[in-house]
């Protein structure tokens, strides 16, 4: 793939167009180099007005870091761990079961009937109405019944012979995908009264690792399905087909030959995820307060605490910045193996 | 070939269950909530006042300021990343020099956290100690308010929107460059079309359906802001750059007011619907005449 669109340009606008992409790459990077510079100065360092290179313009200490490692401003220790821990899982348990229904959604075919999809809503909502209002249950009691009967009711009216359209794949992937459409206050909020009021009956989940994986995972579930969607699609069926005249099971054909041809696609999916979860902001201001604090909220807080100690706010940002840094420069590897291209389709 | 085996239920019914439970049940919750007049602080007993909510809300200005900041800052932050991404993706795909070093760097921003991206705006900003107003002072520009005056904020936090965002569309457009025939360009290059014909009557057209989803999911997904106007400006000055999402969380979560909340989130999917549906209308025609 050579470059069509340039060829018919003269060799200045050649050159005008990499001053171009040069410039915007200098506004990419230079917020990145200023962070990285600033973590290292000393107070008088920041003060004095702004100063770019270390060793000449300033003296570099590494004293902010030495106060964050101490706990100074804020437990950025565990704040870390608890970011780590809940990327980790939450990435993990997303692309697993993100991935077997991708797989799913590609190979076998899926029949549901549109009137099962609104029994179980209306049944959903009539119950949640009819448990809470005339039952006198609590509201997540009256939730937590009401959604396995919707459920089973939307299982069984399935089976039967309802009118109106027959929904397929195409439409089960286009819900998951629909649901990152959502404002995410919507069901931040709702989430957060759901939460407490379910540990007000002696479950906590708000400022748990549950709660908060939980929630992120539901998240990161349309964004891997799609993903994954067409990284199956791309391995070869006659493997498959070879392996079902012998008589392999279907969990083992996926296990056994599926996901190790798909490796590098659920790699990808699994870091993109992980980024998705690291750098997330909202659920995390409204599902935890201290416990499970995660790094983007104690960054954030940084802010208001101190005011011009750009030192530490600079310190505190690359904390939260550098293991994506990493990620990217992984990412930007298999990237050239056009591994997004299916993606866009 | 689609298979058809028992186990298939096993495999899709884990995702299916915990989108269901995560996404459904906080949906009817607080659609019911919406109708009531429900405060925790101070505590009164929930009211159903049917549509109350929404009608309060539709005559609150805040709310139609927040809505217009919002679309201010969606479409014009998408614009210009979409400018700019497609410009530098067919600068990339037309291997400009140096390339392969760009992508790594023009590539990072969007997957750096947006609170610590707009902590560093904040300081990039500071009308004092800022390196921005030190380069701009050799212009005779001498400390600009640009986080304290409202268009000056808004105008900010519209630029970092787009330094975070355009390499999203980088990556998007290069990919869907790189899947366009060659033998069009050489037909093309037979006729002596210059490349700005090419671009118009070839690359632009058959890049229109990705086009169309990449600011389609960038424009939902800049209607969410809120971390980098939280960090940024916290809204201010006054309710200047207040965005949609920041208004629920001041309702919600420093007012306790759960109904009134509920009515606005769900005045926010409205909305986002029909700009959902009217962009797809709109683009529709234009989508289908190349089939």
């Amino acid at each position: 793939m050579s470059g069509q669109s340039l060829t018919g340009l003269s060799p200045w606008s050649r050159r005008l167009v990499a001053v171009g992409v040069l410039v915007w790459c200098l506004i990419t990077v230079f917020p990145l180099y200023w962070v990285v510079v600033t973590a290292f100065k000393t107070p008088p360092g920041v003060v004095g007005g702004p100063t770019y290179i270390p060793f000449v313009d300033f003296t570099p200490t590494l004293q902010p870091f030495i106060d964050l490692y101490q706990g100074i401003r804020g437990e950025f220790f565990r704040t870390f761990r608890n970011s780590t821990i809940v990327g980790l899982s939450a990435a993990a348990i997303a692309t697993a079961i993100g991935a077997m229904a991708a797989y799913a959604l590609v190979r076998f075919e899926f029949k549901v009937r549109l009137g099962a999809g609104l029994v179980f809503f209306l049944l959903a909502l009539g119950g949640y109405l009819l448990f809470n209002a005339t039952l006198g249950l609590t509201r997540p009691q009256a939730l937590l019944l009401a959604f396995p009967i919707a459920l089973i009711a939307a299982v069984v009216a399935n089976r039967l012979p309802l009118p109106g359209p027959i929904l397929g794949n195409e439409d089960i992937l286009f819900w998951f995908v629909s649901q990152r459409m959502f404002p995410p206050i919507v069901t931040a909020f709702a989430l957060y009264l759901l939460y407490s009021e379910i540990g007000r009956l002696g479950f906590q989940l708000i400022d748990s690792f549950v709660g908060l994986t939980l929630c992120y995972v539901a998240f990161s579930l349309p964004i891997v399905v799609w993903l994954m969607r067409d990284f199956f699609e791309a391995v070869p069926i006659e493997v498959e087909e070879a392996a079902m005249v012998d008589n392999v099971p279907s969990w083992r054909i996926f296990i056994g030959i599926v996901v190790p041809m798909s490796m590098n696609g659920l790699l990808a999916t699994f870091m993109i995820t992980l980024a998705f979860v690291w750098n997330e902001f909202l659920f995390a201001l409204f599902l935890t307060n201290s416990r499970w604090q995660t790094l983007p909220i104690l960054v954030a807080g940084q802010n208001s605490q101190r005011g011009d100690e750009w030192w530490a706010i600079s310190a505190a940002a690359l904390v939260a910045i550098v293991p994506m840094m990493i990620m990217a420069g992984l990412l930007s590897r298999m990237m050239r193996s056009g591994l997004l291209l299916g993606a866009i389709k | 070939m689609m298979r058809n085996d028992p186990i298939k239920h096993v495999f899709i019914w884990p995702a299916v269950l915990v989108v269901l439970a995560i996404s459904i049940f906080p949906l009817i919750y607080s659609l019911t909530t919406s109708f009531l007049s429900y405060r925790l602080i101070p505590p009164i007993p929930p009211r159903v006042v049917w549509l109350g909510n929404y009608a309060t809300l539709l005559q609150e200005p805040r709310f139609w300021s927040a809505l217009f900041t919002t679309t201010l800052i969606a479409f014009i932050a998408v614009g210009l990343q979409y400018a700019i991404g497609f410009g530098v993706a067919l600068a990339l795909n037309a291997r400009v020099p140096g390339e392969r070093l760009f992508r790594v760097a023009l590539l990072l921003p969007m997957l750096l956290a947006p609170v610590a991206v707009a902590l560093v705006a904040r300081m990039i900003f500071n009308p004092t100690m800022g390196p921005l107003n030190q380069f701009l002072a050799k212009f005779g520009l001498v400390n600009l308010p640009f986080l304290t005056n409202g268009h000056w904020a808004l105008a900010c936090i519209i630029a970092v929107e787009v330094w975070q965002w355009t390499p999203f569309i980088i990556l998007m457009m290069l990919a869907g460059l790189q899947t366009l025939p060659e033998d069009v360009y050489e037909a093309a290059e037979l006729e002596n079309a210059s490349a700005w014909q090419q671009f118009w009557g070839i690359t632009f057209p058959m890049m229109l359906p990705i086009s169309a989803a990449v600011v389609f999911i960038r424009l939902i997904e800049s209607y969410k802001i809120m971390d980098t106007v939280f960090v940024m400006t916290g809204g201010g000055p006054g309710v200047d750059t207040e965005t949609l999402t920041l208004f629920a969380y001041q309702e919600g979560f420093k007012k306790f007011n759960l109904g009134y909340t509920s009515a606005l989130s769900f005045l926010f999917l409205i909305a986002i619907t029909i700009i959902g549906v009217t962009y797809l209308a709109l683009l529709r025609p234009h989508l289908e005449k190349r089939r």
